[in-house]
């Protein structure tokens, strides 16, 4: 028996890489249907009130125009079938400025935009909760369980007696997912049954939100969607456009293209709501924290809770007797919240991160040493031992990639020429999971020619799930890579957990490996024969001459997985030139340590790394969605204004993994990086800015105007 | 987008009369700023008149007339060959710093010359038409005035209009003295001296500049000068590239002895227009190029500003940028 080549592990290539480049790979919009009608959506000027007149007298006798749809006579859908943010044209009410409020389905997208605007409309306005500092004291405690407040010893009299203690408020601001691809539907009725290309992280959840509000039953619905241009969390939920490009094309009776421009997306598909995040910690002379608080203050829809868990990182992170999480949330009429890369790790991680550094610089003591002080044994919030943690390796081994001993502990201790250079450091963790998930393996063989094909509802938001997928099988089938070919994206497929929360690797992986051991045990069994050595599937398929075969299986985390704490752990560590005299800010150099289990493909691992860096790196500098309080509209409403980092912006990153084995939270050991990659990124760029300039700002992005 | 008329011409005289005979035409080159804004329903003109075929993309020496010896630059260039031609690279170094800190390289091999200059603001209550704005729709009001007016100027701004002049190109033309070449109705050409070219709002704020309708920019001409050893665009912006200025700074030096005998200093993200800082030349005239007069320059410069709530630090920033680009002038350019 030949030597197996391992392809889990080793850096490959994307499998659908020459689709991507060739401009074949089919995104939402990249199907090419006969009788293609378009669909534009309008939307609301106020923030709250009602629609009292819509005149679309002009709009319906504009050229090409098929229909106009408000309101007033759209058809009547569920409401409450689990898409997110509303605007389903059930009502005339408004709730958020740019809340969908018709669309112009006509022969050509420019023809129903054009229409689009021709459309008269009068409001009847009442007063809109739009600006946070105002409205920020009538916060109420969430309604969802798990934002319920946790408190264990005494923190108000601990932190009140502390000698050395920090106590700061870091704000954030309401950031947007942007995708490259925005959000965009195809929507095409045979009969009682739609199909709806869409970007879906979830594609069952899509499947099922997008049957229960359309009345329909589930398999009447299916979801297409085998490539996705990014979500970042907008693609996780869906939204009003997906169900109003069925209605569209229901209305018309022909398919309907109806696709979000970037401007739209700006109050279409939620956002990262603006968080304040009170931080209390406190510490002894020697460094061993005695109480951490850390109170969340942020909004959420008018009709609709979302809060992204800001307090995750604290409950776990340091050993710490007096600990109190809370959060509080005040519906205001902006549009509905919802989970960004890293919810709740990445912007909780800024606050808490950069209070360990305050408080370390306080203490006169090195960051890094200061979080080794307060390595936890199990876990905090539960009791729980850790299933692996590889914080203390991170930070370790980060401070040696990076040169940590060069950093002087006193800022501005640095300068270069016109330049300050600081660096920083800091932590962050996010939780590993695997979900249920679905899977079918077929094989087919002619004559040697033994090829394979997975099939499951996974999504691939353009992170590599097709390659590590194949990966998985290459190696749990014995066959070469180029024999796999992997089918997912489809809600006709067995069904499957969404690429959200870091979940997707973990659960789509375990899936298909346990569908090719089981297919590799069933044929041996189908044999009759034993065997010394375990042969391929590959090989049965050969020595029993079967040409086709298949099964399918359901896999489950593992039944022990609870009774333990799981999470992926790294250390960021930042370089930052700061412009003494005009306070623009460069990271020169960033070092991204990952503890996260097993890592199926380290260049597409990489470059999620490095994606989620960026993205940090935006929300340390310049990522800010900035509202008018009178209007409650947006006026960062493109890539002029909202500013994602550019090429210049950013030095070089170098992310590093942790070799870490472990097999608890599931059988192959994947904790996941969706996110991770994203969580603590902020804290160090800005403790860098504070090492380079002795300026704390615990104001999100850090713009020159804040450092003159 | 509104359905508009498409119009092909293959000379200037042609373009020229067209447009002039449709008070709602509008010239396309580039298309880099005019096809957005009609996408957005901003600008709704019914016609387009590609100019796109016209040869006026020339770049060479001024052979006479007043600006003899300088460069003419043809009005539709591409930015990218400005910047990167060997006599604009040589002689007027300051204009190759600040056409490249502008929008990204694929804008820039889009963009033209003369549609550098009559870009519209990237005021974002300009660019959304659920806002008032009186530069859009006059008599609307001034969404920006009391509003999110950060970006906004701090010069020569009014009541009815406090957007500023995004380009970066034009702030390196006016301090270079440079004149504006226009073809008119009647086929005569007239020549506009840059700082004449576009205006402060006043009360007419949809008037950007001083073209009449179907006047088109046949060239740009920069006179010659001495400061192409000690010149330096310096623009600070909320990211390293493709951002609009916070503040921009032009500055060019001409020194005599220890004594500067000419000094340049314009501004952008400042101004309805791009802003020649006077007072500051005014007082570096005959002075010795030290950080301390560089300074004092800055702050006289500066003491005029007329921030907004949310663009206070625009007054230190454009003080530190003053100095700062007339230190890197003095370095003869290098950062």
């Amino acid at each position: 028996m030949n030597e197996r080549i391992k392809n889990v592990g080793q850096a490959m290539n994307r499998i659908d890489g020459l689709l991507k480049v060739t401009g074949t790979a089919t995104y939402a919009t990249d199907y090419a249907i006969k009788n293609t009608a378009y669909a534009v959506i309008f939307k609301s000027a106020i923030a709250a009130g009602k629609i009292i007149d819509l005149d679309t007298s002009e709009a319906e006798k504009a050229a090409g125009v098929l229909a106009v749809i408000t309101h007033k006579n759209a058809p009547k859908l569920n409401a409450s079938g689990g898409i997110r943010g509303g605007a389903l044209l059930q009502s005339p009410n408004i709730e958020f400025h740019g809340q969908h409020i018709g669309l112009v389905v006509a022969e050509t997208f420019e023809q129903a935009r054009y229409a689009a605007r021709l459309v008269k409309v009068s409001y009847e306005k009442t007063d809109a909760k739009v600006d946070f500092e105002k409205h920020e004291k009538e916060a109420v405690t969430p309604k969802d369980k798990d934002r319920a407040e946790a408190s264990r010893g005494d923190v108000e009299t601990t932190f009140r007696n502390a000698e050395y203690k920090i106590e700061a408020v870091y704000d954030t601001p309401i950031e947007h997912h942007q995708p490259m691809e925005p959000h965009a539907t195809i929507a095409v009725w045979e009969g009682e049954k739609v199909t709806l290309y869409n970007g879906s992280q979830i594609v069952n959840g899509a499947q099922n939100a997008a049957a229960s509000t359309l009345n329909l039953k589930p398999e009447n619905v299916r979801i297409v969607t085998p490539h996705i241009g990014g979500g970042f969390g907008s693609k996780g939920g869906q939204w009003a456009n997906l169900i109003l490009a069925a209605v569209a094309a229901k209305v018309v009776n022909r398919p309907v293209k109806l696709a979000l421009t970037r401007q739209q997306m700006f109050n279409s598909v939620g956002l990262r709501q603006r968080n304040r995040q009170k931080i209390r910690l406190a510490a002894t002379k020697d460094g061993k924290l005695t109480a951490l608080a850390h109170e969340t203050t942020t909004h959420c829809a008018i009709n609709g809770e979302f809060v992204e868990p800001c307090g995750d990182c604290s409950k776990v992170m340091y050993d710490v007797p007096n600990s109190l999480i809370s959060y509080r949330v005040v519906p205001m009429n902006i549009i509905l919240p919802t989970y960004t890369r890293g919810p709740g790790k990445s912007t909780g991680s800024f606050a808490l991160e950069s209070a360990i550094d305050e408080l370390a610089y306080q203490l006169k003591i090195d960051p890094i040493e200061f979080r080794l002080k307060n390595e936890p044994a199990k876990d905090p919030s539960n009791g729980k031992p850790w299933s692996s943690r590889a914080i203390v390796q991170c930070l370790k081994e980060g401070a040696k990639a990076f040169g940590w001993e060069k950093r002087k502990i006193e800022p501005r201790q640095n300068p270069q020429g016109n330049y300050l250079i600081g660096y920083g450091v800091a932590a962050g963790t996010y939780p590993a999971r695997q979900r249920d998930t679905s899977a079918t393996v077929k094989l087919t063989r002619n004559g040697s020619d033994v090829r394979s094909s997975i099939e499951l509802a996974a999504s691939d938001l353009g992170t590599g799930t097709h390659t590590i997928l194949a990966q998985t099988a290459a190696d749990a089938l014995g066959l070469p890579i180029n024999k796999i070919g992997v089918r997912i994206g489809d809600s006709a497929l067995p069904p499957a957990a969404g690429s959200v929360g870091s979940v997707g690797a973990a659960s789509f992986a375990n899936a298909v490996n346990d569908a090719c051991v089981k297919i590799t045990d069933e044929l041996i069994a189908k044999s009759g024969k034993q065997f010394f050595v375990r042969p391929t599937a590959a090989e049965m398929m050969a020595s029993e001459n079967i040409n086709e075969f298949q099964t399918r299986v359901h896999a489950k985390p593992p039944a022990d997985a609870d009774k333990y704490s799981s999470h992926s752990f790294n250390a960021n560590f930042a370089e930052v030139w700061v412009n003494d005299s005009t306070g623009m800010v460069k990271v020169q150099r960033f070092v991204a340590v990952t503890g996260a289990g097993k890592i199926l493909n380290p260049k597409t691992a990489r470059s999620q790394i490095i994606g989620g860096n960026v993205w940090g790196i935006g929300m340390a500098l310049t990522e800010e969605s900035i509202l008018d309080s009178r209007w409650g509209n947006f006026v960062t409403r493109s890539f002029a204004d909202y500013h994602v980092p550019s090429n210049l912006d950013i030095g070089s990153i170098e992310p590093i993994f942790i070799n870490e084995e472990d097999t608890i939270p599931n059988k192959l050991g994947i904790k996941g990086i969706g996110e991770i990659g994203i969580v603590g990124v902020a804290a160090a760029v800005a403790n860098a800015v504070f090492n380079a300039t002795g300026k704390r700002i615990r104001e999100l992005p850090i713009t020159p105007d804040k450092l003159i | 987008m509104r359905p508009f008329k498409f119009t092909k011409v293959n000379d200037a005289a042609n373009a020229v009369q067209t447009v002039a005979a449709n008070a709602n035409s509008k010239f396309l080159a580039g298309g880099t700023n005019i096809l957005d804004l009609m996408k957005e329903d901003v600008m709704r003109p019914d016609e387009l008149v590609d100019v796109t075929r016209l040869n006026l993309t020339q770049i060479k020496t001024v052979s006479g007339g007043v600006n003899k010896g300088g460069v003419s630059i043809g009005g539709l260039g591409k930015n990218t060959d400005a910047a990167n031609h060997p006599l604009i690279r040589q002689n007027f170094p300051l204009l190759t710093q600040a056409i490249l800190a502008g929008a990204s390289a694929q804008i820039r091999n889009m963009a033209t010359n003369g549609g550098n200059l009559n870009q519209r603001t990237r005021c974002s209550y300009f660019y959304d038409v659920a806002m008032p704005c009186n530069k859009r729709e006059p008599g609307t009001g001034c969404g920006a005035l009391e509003g999110i007016n950060r970006m906004h100027a701090v010069f020569g701004w009014s009541n009815d209009c406090v957007a500023v002049h995004p380009s970066d190109m034009c702030v390196a033309l006016v301090a270079l003295d440079a004149v504006v070449k226009v073809q008119g109705t009647d086929g005569a050409e007239r020549s506009i001296p840059f700082i004449d070219y576009h205006r402060l709002p006043g009360n007419t704020p949809q008037k950007d500049n001083n073209l009449n309708q179907g006047e088109l920019i046949t060239a740009i001409e920069i006179p010659k000068n001495n400061f192409s050893d000690k010149s330096y665009y310096l623009k600070v912006r909320d990211r390293a590239s493709y951002a609009f200025a916070l503040v921009s700074v032009a500055a060019a030096l001409e020194i005599n002895g220890n004594k500067i005998k000419q000094a340049r200093v314009a501004m952008g993200g400042v101004a309805h227009k791009p802003w020649r800082a006077t007072e500051a030349e005014k007082f570096l005239t005959g002075k010795e190029a030290t950080e301390a007069n560089f300074k004092q320059a800055a702050e006289m410069e500066m003491k005029q500003a007329k921030p907004l709530e949310y663009n206070k630090f625009k007054v230190e920033l454009g003080k530190r940028a003053i100095v700062r680009a007339l230190m890197q002038a003095m370095n003869g350019g290098k950062v």
